[in-house]
């Protein structure tokens, strides 16, 4: 047997490799009803593609949380892309409504962070559209290549800036406002009353941009304890709205003030044992 | 005395049929005519009223049917004789040759770039070719090759073999014999389902002079991503795409000249979904639908037209139609009636919703099994209103198409019913 | 079958990794001899080897002695799809002792080898890349045993209409024990006030009195007339009902599943073509009922008029069952009107109310008296001479579409046609109008052919109004927390592949409480219903892939958002008021996880930490 495979190997040819080029790595969350089953037609059919996608299957898209993309984009992913059955086609009946809401959070959480939300892609693809995912990787990959390499690794103030992003996705009031995202659009508030879209995004952008902002305050305060006026000029942010942060970071008990050498207050993120 | 069930078709209601049965705990034979269970729901691009892509939801039954620790799925088979009565069915069933060993073959296809012949796929209603050794489509279950044998060199000339020289399994077997099986059953199951009636004889829409008219099971393989063209509605004369369609109802149907006096119930619906979906695939596309009574009656239909014309700019004309030709360009030209005016008007491609009918073979079927068959060749109920599906054969049970005209969701609760109702007697028999 | 190895979640993971050639369609492509030797290299990896054929005998041998000389406890199949060969390999690592649960599989043919025919190299890196990231997948892994849990095999029924009945009984010959809930005194539902049945033309109550005697008889089948639900607590096999009759004891039940078939009411047309404000103007149920009671009137010229608060008038759908009703019943009035007309003969031309008297100018009548001989002259006048009995009377039936769909349907409206009912088309822009002319009823429509306004003196109008929701569908709808649709009918699990399923599993519709059906129609689905709540009944359990939901209690502040994002009503409030996953209920889709503000939900076999290290391991730099 092993001769025939040999056989094989040695007669297909290589097309020459460019060899230091760069190859960005690319995550792609694929659900296993719609997307996967794409990508498998995809190869049943031998629509060719790039190497760059590593998939990783999950049952439905819904599953991708803000956290997960966000720390991976913290990890120094090049790209990343979830792909999930058509909406209204679902496995899992509206699981995908819920990703697209999630979607949107964590490209503003991105762009809040300074990293290009063209790295992240949502895309549905059904399980007869095996060329369709050829074309949305190929184009992907070259999407991600015009953007170069993620500059997370390199750049220490952009990797702070992403480790904030990925922990504004973690808090309480952003991930409970995008979970009754959809409900409050379709069913309206514990008073019945409708939300318009728009509003709720408003809504929505202006509770990501403080939460980002909080989260920033922190990720810095935890390198060293660092003054208001400090962070002002870090994060790129007046430092009333800075203060007022701290004054809410100081409620939850997330945040202590020293007073190195009894001069200008400083702050220092107050960490809680073990837990990551 | 057995538990045992057979089921007769392998389209979505005798898919369903015996998953029900099958998760019960019974034992479910499923004999299926073809390669591969699926259907006709394995051809459909999209389904109404959700637009949802057929395969991906067809292809998990498929799979959980297949690998059902309490099925036995005999594809390639037919069933030609049937003795006893409820509780104790004896079923032959004649096994077709495959020539391919299902239990080796993995479904790699190597064997197929060897295969020197070419023979219209069925699957793709003839729009692309297969080879003999085939798969009926990407996602058959079983995932295995068939060698048909009417256009094997091989087992036809003797000449030939590439496939056996390429499969590394060995799993082609030039001397396979065609097999009968004996299974005992307690009741039984039919789901036979449709066919798409040719209009070639109904000459007055030009179907195989013109070449831009189509059926629409084939333009629905053509706007499957999987499809022959790989998703682009292409007009046969010159492979070009079309922006004004004409879809025309009702072609060998509710029309007693041509032997089919009923209406099939789903095309109303089906050509809706098509100009929708022409309309999804390129803005610039126009539908008209022609047609004698829009029968959207089912929950959400209505709706479903009502979008159709607000959203995707679908028109509706209230009126017979007939096809001609422009022999120059090949545009084919509608001609019809409106407020009793003769109306001519030149269109890029036209979609005939053909006659649905019962498969014919469902006739000899019906005889083997002691069935009724209705003028038109459907399945007869016994007891029309509370027990449609009961037939003159106590254990014998109706579901899908094969029984009246019937869309998905009737054909899934019938299949669901009938499972019910074999329950039902091995229950009352005593098993 | 092998002993069970126990694997402790503290073992030292020991992995061992299968790669397969496929024949070529792998090893053509890909390196797969150098990729083995890669994926000796990895962390925790103790065994690891390539197969021609993985999934053929010899491939799935290697896998169980792998196991047995390696004592493997962690193992990786890196060859074709999940989708189509896990099964496969899984029964291969439980036939050898090892749970499920710890099987990875990796994709690098169809992911890899299939795509990228042309790019050796970097197909073979990337092979690498996924085995690496099934690797650090694997060694997070923990056995999981699957939850079952009971099911009571008994089930509830709410309705007693036809659909109800039938689901009870086809409940009760498959041998279980079902309680039917029917608020009215008696059974039979709707179909009980009607007259006779199109396609058998059987009289209804003939057609459902063995339905209701054995009903009514079954042993099976406990009996709760003029009852209502009062409240359902649990989940699938495992309800908690109680059920509430007036002036009795309420009734305590445990069942294992629960039918929906309340039906439908006819939608009352007030301030539509002049009903409840002319005489003789009535509902195609109120027809069916003066049949029924040999009430109607003396009448020559009856008009039908179809959707009637229908197809975007009031409701937005269309009821499916009027079109072949009314056909039906101008059938009947043209062949059978002697027979129908009984004791009300002798009252007259009117039914229900007498109208007010009216002096009608003389040139009014004759104008009247002119128009209608057109009117007759337009739809046939040559043809008069050969009418046979039907001549006493004319059907019109106002239409926008007849819906006969199927085969007898379009059968019997040919028959009708031959039979000289006529049929007149109206569009929405040119509703036909009922009013008084004088003391004669009259429909004034346009003739679509003609573009011309015409009118028709009529005896009686019938007008064919839709199915409507039951008002109270709301209450059950969140009594049982099962959806209801836009227009208030209850919604099906999947339009297409589970019309008879709720998205909750254990509770399933049927009839015309989740849409417009006729008998046929509701019955089959009622013993769809049937077949499908009987599942989990003759299995006795049901059984939930290990990918579930789980809930940290001590980070779950109990916010609920998980309750109301679960499509399947998989969490509930635990009685320390913090979320709980009904395990038999949960699908494992992970909304819920993602969701959590507190993160105190993750995935069985889907966890954060898994899924982080695959794809983290991913953007490693090759060792």
């Amino acid at each position: 047997m092993a001769e025939n495979v040999q056989h094989a190997i040695a007669q297909k040819k290589d097309e020459p490799a460019g060899a230091n080029e760069w190859e960005p790595k690319i995550i792609g969350f694929l659900c296993n009803w719609c997307s996967y089953a794409g990508a498998d037609l995809c190869g049943v059919s031998r629509y060719q593609y790039p190497t760059n996608v590593r998939a990783v299957r999950v049952m439905c898209s819904t599953r991708i949380s803000p956290h997960i993309v966000l720390e991976l984009f913290t990890a120094g992913a090049d790209g990343i892309l979830v792909g999930g059955c058509h909406l209204n086609d679902c496995h899992y009946i509206t699981g995908n409504f819920y990703t697209e809401k999630r979607l949107r959070l964590m490209k503003k959480l991105l762009e809040d962070a300074g990293i290009e939300p063209q790295r992240l892609r949502l895309e549905w693809v059904s399980a007869s559209e095996g060329e369709k995912f050829s074309k949305i990787v190929t184009e992907f990959t070259e999407q991600v290549k015009k953007l170069g390499p993620s500059k997370v690794k390199k750049d220490a103030a952009l990797k702070t800036r992403a480790s904030a992003a990925d922990g504004a996705s973690q808090t309480f009031r952003l991930r409970a406002l995008v979970g009754k995202e959809l409900g409050l659009e379709k069913t309206g508030n514990v008073y019945g009353q409708k939300l318009d879209q728009t509003e709720l995004e408003k809504l929505i952008d202006a509770a990501t941009k403080d939460e980002f902002e909080r989260s920033l305050i922190l990720e810095l305060s935890k390198q060293k304890a660092r003054s208001v006026k400090e962070l002002g000029q870090i994060m790129d942010v007046p430092t009333d709205k800075v203060l007022r942060h701290i004054v809410v970071l100081r409620q939850k008990n997330m945040i202590a003030m020293e007073h190195p050498d009894g001069l200008t207050p400083t702050y220092k993120a107050i960490e809680i044992g073990g837990e990551q | 005395m057995t538990k045992d069930v057979m089921v007769i078709g392998g389209g979505i209601a005798g898919i369903q049929a015996a998953l029900d049965l099958a998760d019960k705990g019974m034992i479910v034979h499923l004999v299926e005519k073809t390669p591969s269970i699926g259907g006709r729901m394995a051809q459909l691009d999209k389904t109404f009223p959700t637009n949802d892509c057929s395969i991906c939801i067809l292809a998990p039954k498929m799979a959980d049917c297949f690998s059902h620790p309490n099925t036995n799925v005999i594809t390639y088979a037919e069933v030609v004789g049937v003795e006893g009565k409820v509780g104790s069915f004896k079923v032959k069933v004649l096994k077709k040759a495959r020539y391919v060993d299902e239990t080796k073959c993995t479904g790699c296809g190597e064997c197929l770039e060897k295969c020197p012949s070419k023979v219209p796929s069925e699957f793709e209603m003839g729009l692309s070719n297969r080879k003999a050794i085939y798969m009926p489509f990407m996602q058959a279950v079983p995932r295995v090759m068939t060698i048909d044998k009417e256009h094997c060199t091989m087992i036809t000339k003797g000449k030939c073999g590439n496939c056996k020289k390429a499969c590394k399994r060995e799993a082609i077997d030039y001397e396979m014999k065609d097999k009968i099986l004996e299974l005992e059953v307690g009741a039984i199951v039919v789901a036979t389902g449709f066919d798409s009636w040719d209009p070639s004889s109904a000459t007055e829409y030009g179907y195989g002079r013109y070449p831009n008219v189509f059926t629409a099971l084939e333009y629905e393989r053509m706007i499957n991503a999987a499809g022959p063209t790989h998703g682009h509605i292409e007009r046969r004369s010159d492979k070009k795409r079309p922006i004004k369609m004409a879809f025309i109802q009702c072609v060998g149907s509710r029309n007693p000249q041509v032997g089919h006096p009923y209406c099939c119930s789903v095309c109303c619906m089906h050509s809706t979904k098509e100009s929708m979906l022409a309309r999804e695939h390129h803005d610039d596309m126009e539908s008209t639908i022609f047609y004698k009574d829009m029968r959207a009656c089912a929950k959400g239909f209505w709706e479903y037209i009502e979008r159709a014309k607000r959203d995707y700019g679908v028109r509706y004309v209230n009126s017979d139609a007939t096809v001609q030709e422009n022999a120059e360009t090949h545009n084919p030209i509608v001609v019809y009636d409106v407020g009793g005016r003769q109306q001519s008007e030149e269109f890029d491609m036209v979609v005939l919703a053909t006659t649905l009918v019962p498969r014919k073979e469902t006739l000899e079927l019906a005889k083997v099994l002691g069935l009724k068959a209705d003028e038109f060749g459907f399945l007869e109920s016994s007891e029309r209103i509370l027990e449609f599906g009961k037939t003159v054969v106590p254990g014998i049970y109706l579901a899908g198409y094969a029984a009246g005209p019937a869309d998905i969701p009737e054909s899934v609760a019938q299949g669901s019913s009938a499972a019910a109702k074999a329950v039902e007697a091995i229950v009352q028999a005593g098993g | 079958m092998a002993d069970t190895i126990k694997v402790d979640p503290k073992d030292k993971p020991r992995i061992g990794v299968f790669v397969c050639h496929c024949g070529t369609n792998i090893g053509g492509f890909v390196d797969v001899k150098s990729v083995a030797e890669y994926a000796k290299t990895l962390p925790d990896v103790i065994y690891a080897t390539d197969n021609l054929y993985t999934c053929a005998e010899d491939g799935l041998v290697s896998i169980r002695e792998g196991i047995r000389k390696h004592n493997l406890n962690r193992i990786i199949v890196a060859s074709c799809t999940p989708r189509t060969h896990a099964p496969l390999f899984q029964a291969t690592c439980e036939s050898a002792g090892l749970n499920k649960y710890l099987f990875t599989f990796v994709n690098i043919r169809e992911h890899c080898s299939w795509v990228h025919m042309k790019e050796r190299e970097k197909g073979t890196t990337k092979a690498r890349d996924l085995i690496r990231m099934g690797v650090a997948r694997a060694r997070l892994l923990i056995p999981q045993e699957e939850q079952r849990v009971d099911v009571e095999p008994s089930g509830v029924v709410i309705g007693g209409g036809v659909a109800g009945m039938t689901a009870a009984l086809s409940l009760a010959d498959m041998g279980f024990p079902v309680h039917l809930v029917e608020r009215e005194a008696e059974l039979g539902g709707f179909v009980k006030n009607l007259n006779n049945l199109y396609v058998t033309e059987k009289s209804a109550t003939d057609t459902i009195k063995p339905l209701i005697e054995k009903t009514k008889a079954h042993k099976n089948v406990k009996l709760h007339l003029g009852s209502q639900m009062k409240s359902v607590e649990g989940f699938i096999g495992n309800y908690e009902i109680v059920i509430g009759a007036k002036g009795a004891e309420d009734i305590k039940a445990k069942v294992g599943t629960i039918i929906v078939a309340t039906g439908a009411l006819e939608y009352v047309p007030e301030g539509l073509y002049g009903y409840n404000q002319y005489p003789n103007v009535v509902t195609l149920t109120e027809f069916e009922i003066l049949c029924k009671k040999k009430a109607l009137p003396k009448m020559k010229n009856v008009a039908i008029i179809q959707c009637a608060g229908s197809r975007g008038q009031v409701k937005t759908y269309c009821s499916r069952v009027c079109c072949n009703v009314a056909i039906k019943n101008a059938i009947n009035i043209v062949d059978n009107y002697d027979n129908m007309l009984g004791l009300a003969e002798q009252l007259g031309t009117v039914i229900e109310k007498v109208p007010v008297e009216q002096k009608v100018p003389e040139e009014i009548i004759e104008r009247r008296r002119r128009r209608r001989g057109r009117e007759r002259g337009e739809e046939g006048e040559a043809d008069e001479v050969k009418l046979g009995p039907s001549e006493k009377i004319e059907v019109t039936v106002f239409n926008r579409d007849i819906m006969a769909y199927g085969v007898e349907h379009e059968l019997t409206y040919n028959k009708a046609r031959e039979k000289r009912v006529k049929f007149v088309r109206y569009t929405t822009d040119h509703l036909p109008r009922v009013y008084m002319e004088g003391n004669q009823l009259t429909v004034g429509y346009f003739h679509e052919t003609l573009k011309l306004e015409r009118t028709m003196p009529v005896d009686m109008v019938i007008l064919s109004t839709p199915l409507v929701a039951q008002p109270d569908a709301g209450d059950l709808s969140q009594m049982l927390k099962v959806p209801l649709g836009q227009e208030g009918f209850f919604l099906e699990a999947h339009v297409k592949l589970r019309p008879v399923d709720f998205a909750t599993d254990g509770i399933f519709v049927c009839g015309t409480c989740r849409g417009p059906a006729d008998i046929t129609e509701a019955v089959t689905q009622a013993s769809a219903a049937a077949s499908r709540a009987a599942i989990p009944m003759a299995k006795g359990y049901v059984q939930a892939e290990a990918l579930t939901s789980v809930v940290d209690e001590n980070k779950c502040s109990g916010c609920g958002t998980c309750i109301q994002v679960c499509p399947y009503g998989a969490l509930r409030k635990s009685e320390k008021g913090l979320a709980e996953v009904i395990v038999a209920a949960c699908k494992g889709c992970g909304c819920c996880g993602a969701t959590c503000p507190e993160g105190a939900i993750t995935m069985t076999n889907y966890t954060d930490a898994q899924l982080l290290a695959e794809a983290k391991a991913a953007l490693q730099e090759e060792v």
